[in-house]
């Protein structure tokens, strides 16, 4: 859709699934870098929003229209939520988390892009 | 799960906070899971059932049953009391039972599944995820009952 977007968004969804893994491994929990890293994700998954919203009617078929724009807004709730939990958990298990939510993230932007170039 | 050395080593002075909750600790990533799930099939089954429901009205309902499941042990095993847990614990046994079911039929009648559900084929299209989390979920369920009511003996004995 925009590649150095996606790109970006992988990327940064590396990060922060790299962070939590460091993270999980010395025993930390939710700390300022993380917090950055997963609003950074954010920050660039509503760009994407707005890109994607204005791109979408590329796309022909009514029904992979829907689940592209259904799949934009389902992304933006990944990070906040996970960040959510792990702040409620004092354990490793937070991070554990974190390390899922950017993985989640991660696949739902190569969704994205797939639904995006198989449609247009 | 191997108990965390810094909240195990805070929380021994304090048997209130060390209770077992289906919500905590290995529990989060059960809740954060089946949050997913939930949204991932309450998506998919509205997008399904407005877009295209003649398609395949079967599948199609499958999903938004499985969404329903799937929000209600959510639900239940983030709340974690005695009640939610009872819920949960049937939303489970309900899920377990039907990617069972549904896996079976879709395998022995394809016809019948011209569209993916979260179930069909034993969750293939989802990692196999659907048929591994209710038992992990059962599993969890069992083990944090098991541990509370140690925790109660515990409490009930330095009682007297």
């Amino acid at each position: 859709m925009l590649q150095p977007l996606t790109v970006v968004l992988l990327v940064s969804s590396g990060v922060l699934g790299l962070l939590a893994a460091h993270h999980l491994v010395r025993g930390r929990l939710v700390d300022d870098p993380l917090i950055i890293v997963g609003a950074a994700i954010e920050l660039a998954l509503l760009v994407q929003l707005v890109v994607g919203l204005t791109k979408a009617s590329a796309i022909g078929d009514g029904a992979e229209r829907a689940t592209f724009i259904a799949y934009l807004f389902t992304v933006l709730l990944v990070i906040p939520a996970t960040i959510v939990i792990a702040v409620k958990e004092k354990t490793q298990w937070a991070m554990a988390v974190v390390l899922g939510g950017a993985l989640v993230v991660a696949i739902l932007v190569a969704r994205l892009q797939q639904v995006w170039s198989l449609n247009v | 799960m191997s108990e965390p050395t810094p909240t195990s080593a805070e929380t021994t002075g304090n048997p209130a906070v060390e209770r077992p909750h289906t919500g905590h600790g290995f529990g989060r990533v059960l809740v954060a899971v089946y949050g997913l799930l939930a949204l991932a099939a309450t998506g998919r089954s509205i997008l399904q059932i407005t877009e295209y429901f003649d398609r395949a009205p079967v599948p199609f309902l499958l999903s938004a049953v499985a969404a329903l499941i799937y929000l209600v042990a959510t639900i239940g095993l983030a709340r974690g009391d005695r009640a939610s847990v009872r819920l949960a614990t049937i939303a489970l046994t309900v899920e377990l039972v039907g990617v069972l079911a549904v896996g079976t039929w879709s395998i022995l009648r394809p016809e019948a599944f011209p569209e993916k559900t979260v179930w069909s084929h034993f969750g293939a299209g989802y990692g196999y995820v659907p048929l591994v989390l209710p038992l992990v979920g059962l599993w969890w369920i069992r083990r944090t009952a098991r541990a509370s009511a140690a925790s109660d003996a515990e409490v009930a004995r330095s009682a007297d």
